[in-house]
């Protein structure tokens, strides 16, 4: 990253460590609320020959790093709109898609202070867990991280207010994080669903973040980082042409 | 080269039915290096328009812009490097510290981390916000916060300044520390271009001036040509005593009395020699930027 770049990016971490409550201690709280009740209520139950308490655990870091690599970028970027704060990106030479990236950067660092804090909270319900593929659960991470940031940067140039911003969450990010197979596995969906729910992007993250973790996977490990990468690539064309439109008028 | 060069530059905007209003129309000017430059005109002239394409902020739809020979719309980045700008809006991020803010818009314009801090605390000094380093902005007075912005814009002393109505709202002794800023950083080498609703501030600070009406520039030029323009070419003059023998070609005007100019020094003295201890008071009356700015834009 360049000097102009960092600059950016740290503003940004900065700016979600002044209001840690808010970004980090939330998220934190709602998934160990989760991870308590499942541990309890699914206590020694499995899904498709894995311990469901870990399921459902990996699945739940993988939600968080998307939920808050997602709302980082979006979140900041339509509030500097709406108070004007956007000029000073606007006035600075940094090309659009170094911009994108700051963000995309910023919030992949908000999802592993999460994702961290979080699992080292979390994993004394999962007794016995252990990281099986450490690069593949990190490098899935990290793209998650990058690729729901970059999908923050475009919601959050496109979109106006915070009222959009709700409607987003309700009709895009919700069903995609409920079909991506968080909380079961593919494999106990009716057909066609369980082919359908392989071309919800998400399901290849969580897959992948899930393979990396506890070796289970509902769909070819390969196959999630393809997907993966595919996707990501697309969002970066897609935030690079909208940050060039929306940063200039 | 010039430090800025405007040319042909038309911004329109869509309004309802398809229709589109002309904020810029083939606006041109030219701001050699070094110099202090006014922007002048009335609300909804089309000043900022003009400002934020001259920033890189928005597009023209026709024209070009360069910068130290730098192209605003095809070199944007290398253009940007070279300009601060301080926005008409007082905006800022409210939850960090005076420092913080001047520390990441530093590095963002591409200041190396170990340079920050010495830059900082110069600027500090500069708009005596010394004692301000760790208060969040929040807490800052509207004035601190108008010296916060144009902090932000010379922290890391670019080559042009654009200001963008800088003392619009602020008392008076900031608005003279604010001339009093404009002229040391024009000393030091900033090339500066600036738009204002007070005349009286262009008049004091600005070698050059541009007119600005209805998207149009309407004067351009030095300040003292168009004063020399606009001025009624007279020397006007009382008397104690009016019953006396005029020069010829002198008229009454009310309590004054005119003469006419042919050669300012010449006709000063004649004035003088013809009317001496008669003589109440004596002037050449330039018109001021007032002035010509309301006839002007009455037109």
């Amino acid at each position: 990253m360049t000097t102009y770049m960092w600059a950016l990016f740290a503003r940004e971490v900065k700016r979600f460590q002044k209001i840690w409550f808010d970004t980090v201690a939330t998220p934190i709280v709602s998934t160990v609320l989760y991870l308590a009740i499942f541990s309890v209520v699914a206590a020694g139950r499995t899904v498709a020959g894995a311990d469901y308490t870990a399921f459902v655990y990996t699945g739940l870091l993988g939600m968080m790093m998307v939920n808050s690599s997602f709302s980082n970028p979006a979140f900041a970027l339509i509030l500097s709109k709406n108070v004007g704060t956007i000029v000073d990106i606007q006035l600075a030479p940094i090309a659009p898609w170094k911009v994108g990236i700051a963000y995309a950067m910023a919030a992949f660092t908000r999802g592993l202070f999460t994702v961290v804090i979080a699992a080292l909270i979390t994993i004394w319900f999962i007794p016995g867990i252990a990281l099986m593929h450490v690069l593949v659960f990190v490098a899935a991470m990290f793209i998650t991280g990058l690729e729901f940031g970059m999908l923050g940067v475009i919601i959050g140039l496109l979109i106006k207010n915070f009222e959009s911003f709700t409607l987003v969450m309700t009709f895009i990010m919700q069903p995609m994080i409920f079909l991506a197979g968080i909380f079961y596995p593919l494999s106990s969906l009716p057909a066609p669903w369980d082919y359908l729910s392989l071309f919800n992007p998400l399901h290849h993250n969580i897959n992948l973040i899930r393979y990396g973790m506890i070796g289970y996977a509902d769909a070819s490990p390969l196959l999630s980082f393809a997907v993966m990468l595919s996707i990501s690539a697309i969002l970066f064309i897609v935030m690079n042409r909208i940050a060039v439109r929306s940063l200039k008028q | 080269m010039k430090a800025l060069d405007v040319s042909d530059v038309t911004k329109t905007f869509k309004v309802k039915q398809g229709s589109r209003i002309i904020a810029n129309d083939k606006i041109s000017l030219k701001i050699d290096e070094g110099k202090i430059y006014g922007l002048l005109g009335p609300n909804g002239a089309g000043k900022s328009t003009l400002i934020n394409i001259i920033s890189g902020i928005m597009l023209p739809d026709h024209g070009t812009l360069t910068v130290f020979g730098k192209n605003i719309v095809t070199q944007t980045v290398e253009a940007k490097k070279m300009m601060g700008v301080v926005p008409q809006e007082i905006v800022t991020e409210l939850a960090f510290t005076v420092q913080e803010i001047l520390h990441y818009n530093a590095g963002m314009y591409g200041v190396p981390f170990g340079e920050r801090a010495k830059l900082i605390t110069q600027v500090l000094s500069d708009l005596e916000l010394e004692d301000k380093r760790n208060e969040r902005a929040r807490n800052l007075s509207g004035g601190m916060k108008r010296r916060l912005m144009i902090a932000k814009a010379i922290v890391r002393r670019p080559r042009f300044l654009i200001l963008d109505e800088p003392t619009s709202g602020v008392d008076v002794a900031l608005r003279q520390k604010t001339w009093e800023l404009v002229r040391r950083m024009n000393k030091e080498g900033m090339t500066i271009l600036f738009t204002t609703h007070y005349i009286e501030e262009a008049e004091r600070l600005c070698e050059e001036i541009s007119l600005i009406n209805h998207g149009r520039v309407i004067k351009e030029g030095r300040v003292s040509d168009i004063q020399r323009e606009f001025s009624e070419n007279v020397v006007a003059f009382e008397l104690f005593d009016l019953n006396v023998a005029h020069l010829a070609g002198v008229a009454a005007d009310g309590k004054e009395f005119h003469l006419p100019i042919t050669e300012l020094d010449k006709d000063m003295s004649s004035v003088i020699r013809h009317y001496g201890s008669n003589l109440k008071s004596i002037k050449n009356e330039a018109a001021s930027l007032e002035q010509i700015f309301l006839k002007l834009t009455s037109q």
